[in-house]
């Protein structure tokens, strides 16, 4: 963990007290180019904390007088929310409400679009009586909307092949010809899908909802993947985005969970370390920000005006350019230059060398994103990032998996 | 849980120990310089020697007796001229107050020690597995294997724990099925007590939990839930249905107090709920009552299930006792 306090000078005299909003999250959106321009934009301090998942949920519901703001995602609200940390948003303080998406507020990009499985961020965003969420629009949210992706694996095109014929399968997390070079995220809410739709997607197992697996049928995938491991296919899991490059540099892996921003961070394997579209569909999640039960007066109008100012586009251009999308794209695309847009959002090749959020090149030119433009991306999600109700039992069965891979323990 | 009569019941044995000693030497019963010897004060209070022994040190940590140059201790301060006097003590008549003694005896029933190894054996299992070690057990109570096993199969009765197919004691896991499973029969059973009880219910009770609700902001929704369980539905004249109904909250009430002691803040909204089933039960015709008591249980159940969740993200690490081993 560490705390990125606001470096930059003070405008105001000293004798002043400048404001502060206190920000708790996670990697993906705590980007100092998104807090510099925020705190020029808004006129106050903004301190950002930067947790794993785990331990970001774990603060957010225990520890609320900690934060002003949470930035997450919609799949582990559950957990802060029914502990009481945070407190309903107004819909009508949102100006960009009616730009957002219907993927977040219908569940899908159009009416005739697949759902998904799993914890779709409209199961989690209307406030409901007696304080549940669901997708019966109501006044209040529990979280804003703001970043997310369609997530799939990443693989060794001289390994699986290359071009419209290699047609990738979530499979390929379990195939005989990566034996000893698969590595997954190892993350229960997410990793653990990654296995469950290879465990399908390969006709290993069935599971009657993938989203809401049942005990046996959790059991039944954790036996499979214990039974590849002895066997000896994978070679390790990964936590961030750093760990997954190294592994595809070190040439480690031929096939593995991957995240929008870390195919921009490989150099030599970028060439044939290429991002999947997967035949069966995305692996999808959705982030946003949420406000603390505590916050109240002058405190929760300048979260608000946070909240508002996320929406507003610099930090839509900026998720972007790590491979992210934003829940009202038309705002972040006066943000973008056209060959930006073009390649993100249009799927476009790229008309020339593209910078990620930190100013490095992280789109050579010629290169088109894989899965093609937004909608068709979103068209095809099949699973949400999901908190299951048998999620204590699943994310402790996942533990044990990792802690035998990473310690390599014999059968 | 099983609640003795005897308030002394659930007190360690050394403190039992103590009491008797401390009050023997005030009345005057034990002398000054009577020498105390661990055997034969067991022999007396009918235990071992080692709880003897820690009530012996807590007795000279109060000042009441002193070492010498001798096996067992002196009654008294101490000082100059004080001669050890060596006699049975079985020969002064010590004076054992009957509640005291009461509960020395049922020491040695599995009774006195049930209740705190059911908390500990139900709250664990939201943390996962765990195999209970009948030696650790044994040590961790100070008591017999014999009382052990008695507690075991109590345990096993209540449906907290099973036998592995390798004969280990095991408990939980507690999964999202078990609960949904034991709010789905809460919702078909306590209605139906409620609707028996109707003609029983202590309604001067429910008023004023009513009228508390209104004034005291302390007031939280596990006492309404006790409140709700013991003035009205365990009213209803059929033992084994609200024997069925204890047994089977057993576990949700243990684990609810586990998340308590993890931080769980106050629930307004379970509060307000239990207003409106307090009310209907004591204005309004008791199916109503019913009705809401079916709703409250469902709603009762996806906060519960939402809850749970948070176990996953929470380290664990030292907080079980010594004779439950995580699997």
């Amino acid at each position: 963990m560490y705390i990125t306090a606001d470096q930059t000078q003070h405008a105001a005299p000293p004798t002043v007290k400048r404001r502060r909003l206190r920000v708790l999250g996670t990697s993906i959106t705590l980007l100092p180019p998104v807090r510099e321009r925020a705190r020029a934009d808004l006129g106050f301090d903004i301190d950002f904390t930067e947790l794993n998942f785990l331990d970001c949920q774990r603060q957010a519901a225990m520890e609320p007088q900690g934060y002003d703001v949470y930035e997450q995602c919609f799949h582990n609200l559950d957990i802060v929310w029914f502990w009481g940390a945070l407190q309903p948003i107004e819909i009508a303080r949102i100006r960009e409400w009616d730009n957002i998406s219907d993927l977040v507020k219908l569940g899908g990009v159009s009416k005739y679009a697949g759902r998904g499985r799993g914890d779709a961020p409209v199961k989690k965003l209307y406030i409901q009586p007696g304080g549940f969420l669901g997708s019966k629009p109501s006044r209040h949210v529990s979280m804003l909307p703001t970043v997310h992706n369609m997530d799939s694996f990443g693989y060794d095109a001289r390994v699986f092949g290359a071009g419209l014929d290699a047609r990738p399968s979530w499979g390929w997390l379990l195939d005989r010809r990566a034996k000893g070079r698969i590595a997954l995220v190892d993350e229960p809410a997410i990793g653990f899908f990654d296995a469950a739709l290879a465990a399908e997607a390969s006709g290993e197992l069935e599971f009657a909802d993938i989203g809401n697996m049942t005990i046996d049928e959790i059991s039944a995938l954790m036996k499979l993947l214990e039974r590849k491991r002895v066997e000896g296919f994978f070679c390790g899991t990964w936590r961030g985005g750093d760990e997954a490059a190294m592994l595809v540099e070190q040439g480690s892996v031929a096939v593995q969970s991957m995240w929008s921003p870390v195919y921009g961070k490989l150099r030599g394997a970028g060439s044939h370390f290429i991002e999947a579209a997967p035949v069966e569909g995305y692996r999808a999640w959705h982030g946003g920000a949420s406000l603390s039960y505590h916050l109240q007066g002058a405190e929760l109008d300048m979260a608000y005006e946070y909240l508002n100012w996320w929406l507003s586009g610099f930090a839509g251009a900026v998720m972007a350019r790590q491979g992210y999308y934003i829940s009202n794209p038309s705002r972040a695309r006066d943000y973008l230059s056209a060959e930006e847009w073009a390649y993100w959002y249009d799927g476009a090749p790229a008309a020339r060398d593209l910078a990620g959020p930190d100013g490095d090149i992280v789109v050579p030119a010629g290169s088109r994103r894989a899965g093609g433009p937004y909608t068709d991306r979103a068209r095809r999600i099949v699973i949400w990032n999901t908190v299951m109700d048998e999620y204590n039992y699943a994310a402790r069965a996942w533990d044990r998996f990792v802690r035998r891979v990473t310690e390599g323990v014999e059968a | 849980m099983i609640r003795s009569s005897n308030p002394l019941a659930q007190e360690p044995r050394y403190e039992l120990i103590a009491r008797v000693l401390r009050d023997n030497i005030h009345s005057g019963t034990l002398p000054d310089g009577f020498v105390l010897l661990e055997g034969p004060i067991a022999a007396v209070m009918q235990t071992s020697r080692m709880p003897v022994q820690t009530a012996l040190r807590q007795l000279l940590d109060e000042g009441l007796v002193h070492r010498f140059d001798g096996r067992g201790y002196l009654v008294g301060r101490g000082g100059n001229g004080i001669v050890p006097l060596r006699r049975d003590i079985r020969d002064f008549d010590l004076t054992i107050p009957p509640l005291v003694d009461d509960a020395l005896q049922t020491r040695n029933t599995w009774r006195h020690v049930y209740d705190e190894v059911e908390e500990e054996v139900a709250s664990c299992q939201i943390f996962g597995e765990f195999r209970i070690v009948e030696t650790e057990l044994a040590e961790h109570l100070g008591v017999s294997r014999t009382v052990v096993r008695d507690v075991l199969a109590r345990l096993q009765e209540r449906g907290l724990i099973r036998k592995s197919p390798t004969s280990h004691w095991i408990a939980g896991p507690l999964t999202a099925r078990t609960v949904r499973e034991k709010f789905e029969l809460r919702g078909i059973i306590e209605p139906a007590a409620l609707r028996l009880a109707a003609p029983h219910i202590r309604y001067a009770e429910v008023e004023a939990f009513l009228d508390r609700i209104g004034h005291d902001p302390t007031i939280t929704p596990e006492e309404l839930g006790d409140a709700l369980l013991e003035h009205c539905i365990a009213q209803a004249p059929n033992t084994a249905l609200v024997e069925m109904i204890r047994s089977n909250r057993l576990l949700l009430s243990a684990v609810d107090r586990a998340l308590i002691r993890l931080g769980l803040p106050r629930d307004e909204d379970t509060i307000e709920q239990y207003q409106t089933l307090f009310d209907l039960i004591s204005r309004h015709p008791i199916d109503s009552a019913c009705e809401y008591l079916r709703d409250h249980l469902s709603i009762t159940a996806r906060r519960y299930l939402a809850r749970m969740k948070i176990v996953a993200v929470i380290p664990k690490a030292g907080a079980f006792a010594p004779y439950l081993s995580p699997q």
